[in-house]
This record gives C-alpha cells, structure tokens and sequence, in this order.
C-alpha cells in the first residue's frame, strides 16, 4: 500500500517539474481519462478492504474504462454530442457508490474493533 | 517495516507503474487546465484595459475639442478687438479673413452647387465589369477638378472641407477624404457661379457625360446660399518653411 502511494506522489512530482503540459485541445479527453482512472482505483481500494481484489480485473478495468472514456470523448466531439458526459455521470456515481461501500466495510470493521476491545476492556 | 520484508509481487508493481503514469497525467493535466485558465484570464483583462482605454481617450478628445472651440472663440475677439484699434490693424483683419478663406479655416456661405453622387443602382450584369459601375476616387478628382477650374472658390465633399491638404483617395470600398472614409452617396458642395460651375460639368463629353454612361446617379442642383463647414483637422508644416528673402 505505501509503494503505491509513493507511487502515485511520485508521478504527481514527476509530471509538476517536467516541462510537458497536455496540449489544450486533448485537455478535456484527458479529464475523462482520468475520471475513469480514478473509479478504477476507488474500485480496487473496495475490493481490498472487501477482501476481492483481482490484479486482472484491476489492470484490464484501469486501462480498458480509461481508454473507452475518452475514446467516448472524443466521438462526442465529432458526432456533436457531449458523450462525454455520459463518462462522467457513469464513473462519478461508481466513484460515490464504491465510496459508499468502502466507508460501510471501514466502519463495520471499526465497531467490531470496538466491541471487542470492549470486551477486552 | 513488514512492507520492506514482503516482496513486491507482479500485480503490485504493475498497480504501482499504473499509479506513476496516473499521478503524472493528472498534475499534467492540473498544469494544462491552469494554464488555459491564465489565459483566458489575461485576455479578458486585456480587452477590459483595451475598453477603458478607449473611453478615457474619447473623454480627453472632446475635452479637448471643447477647448478648441473655447480659444477659437477667443482668438477671434482678440482679432475683433485688434481690428477696432486703427486701420492698420483693420487691414490686417481683413487679410487674414481672406487667407482663410483661402486655407479652408472658416465656414462660408455663398451661391453654388449642390452634386449628388451616387453608385448605379443598375442590377449587375454578367460578363461586364462591375467596378464600373462604382464610384471611384478618380470619378470624384475629376469632378472637384472641373469645379476648380470652372472657379468654386470653396468646396466640400460630405461636409469635408477640400483644402491644400487633402487627400482623395480610394480605401477599400470607401473613399478617404481628409483621413476620414466616407462611402457612397457623395455630396459635394461648392461655392461659385452656379452657372458656370454648373454649365462646366455638363459639358458634352464631360465627367458627368461619362459618368452617366456607366448609369452612375448624378444630381446637380443650383442653390442661392449654401454653407460650407472649415476645415476641422489640424495643418502643421513641419518640413516647409517660408523662404528667407536674402538667401
């Protein structure tokens, strides 16, 4: 868990000090990339906690949902339809839902915790 | 402690090269989006500096104008005054209201003409020119010229006045006159014999003969008393000096 986090800082340090920015006009289908990234890994922090955690699925869906998010973006743009706000709505109420899940498992894992230092109390 | 102990497997480092390549899209994207913000933030406020700029300018020009109009009316009651002292000083008033009327620098009155210029009003027809059926810069030179040269001792186009400085010249679909544009129709007043000035225009193979070829709208009306506003911009001779007697 601390390797991926380090990870993660160090790509967010990375990407501050290189001197490369996402060109304006991909900004936005980067935006739902990275939405749909973000739900992949609201997902496996679930999956963790929850005990099912597949490395395949986690990789597939992290890629797979990245790559079709803005694929839908971009479609969106040529068709003249915001399909992109279909990414949006769709890994936003994942992102929430999983959220959800993850605080119900959290704090039932915290009141046993609790009754049983009770009860060793 | 323990993590270091626990060798990474294979999921985790590819969960973790994932989570390199995320962190790096996103601060990219944070800049990209920053970015843009600042952009549009600073041409905003550029056409807000630009706008008020404007105004302030229009402010100081009437101001400004207002000034004019406030030394010129005193100007002309020193002259007034200067003019009650002698004779001399008459003369000389009488000399300088002359010299501008020469230079264009008062309103005048008298009889003249009144020309109406305007572009043909014909549909435009396939396989003809339909330049030429416009009017042109070259169209209105030849006019104030045979007025000049049939005597019109002040002319205006538009209400601007044609002194020595004046240009007339094409711009675009407009024509400039004095540095201000102007598009058809044109007016052009002038002050002299009505006849004559009238009379010369018509003339048989004249510039109103061959302008009504090309159906260009023209209208020539006498009138006893036409106004013809001073010339409003301003006349500095910075390379031309009067010659020095002796030299």
């Amino acid at each position: 868990m601390v390797v991926l986090i380090l990870a993660l800082v160090i790509g967010i340090l990375i990407g501050m000090f290189i001197p490369v920015s996402i060109p304006q006009d991909y900004s936005s289908y980067v935006a739902v990339g990275l939405l749909a990234a973000l739900d992949s890994i609201f997902g496996a922090l679930k999956s963790t906690l929850k005990g099912d955690f597949k490395i395949d699925i986690f990789i597939s869906g992290f890629v797979g949902n990245t790559l079709i998010a803005m694929l839908f973006a971009y479609l969106g743009d040529k068709l003249g339809i915001p399909l992109y706000q279909a990414a949006v709505v769709a890994f936003g109420v994942r992102i929430f839902q999983n959220f959800g899940e993850m605080r119900r498992v959290l704090l039932l894992k915290n009141k046993s915790l609790t009754k049983e230092e009770n009860k060793n109390d | 402690m323990k993590l270091k102990v626990k060798k990474p497997t294979g999921g985790q480092i590819a969960t973790a090269i994932l989570l390199l390549i995320l962190g790096i899209l996103i601060s990219m994207q944070i800049k990209s989006v920053k970015q843009s913000n600042e952009l549009k933030n600073l041409e905003k406020a550029r056409a807000i500096e630009l706008a008020e700029q404007i105004n302030q300018l229009r402010k100081e020009n009437s101001s400004l104008r207002a000034q004019i109009y406030e030394l010129e009316s005193k100007i002309k009651e020193y002259q007034d005054s200067a003019a009650s002292i002698s004779k001399t000083t008459e003369l000389l008033k009488d000399e300088l209201d002359k010299v501008k009327i020469l230079a264009g620098l008062t309103d005048v009155e008298g009889p003249g003409i009144i020309i109406t210029l305007d572009d043909s009003k014909l549909p435009a027809t396939p396989n003809v020119d339909p330049n030429s059926f416009l009017l042109h810069d070259s169209d209105i030179l030849q006019v104030i010229n045979e007025l000049r040269a049939a005597g019109a001792e002040a002319i205006s186009i538009n209400d601007q006045r044609i002194v020595a400085t004046t240009e007339i010249r094409c711009a675009g679909p407009t024509i400039s006159i004095n540095n201000t544009r102007y598009s058809a129709p044109y007016i052009i007043k002038a002050i002299g014999d009505p006849k004559i000035l009238k009379n010369s225009l018509m003339m048989r193979g004249g510039i109103i003969d061959l302008l009504k070829e090309f159906s260009i709208e023209v209208k020539i009306e006498e009138a006893s008393n036409i106004v013809i506003p001073r010339y409003t911009g301003t006349l500095k001779f910075n390379y031309a000096k009067i010659k020095s007697e002796g030299s």
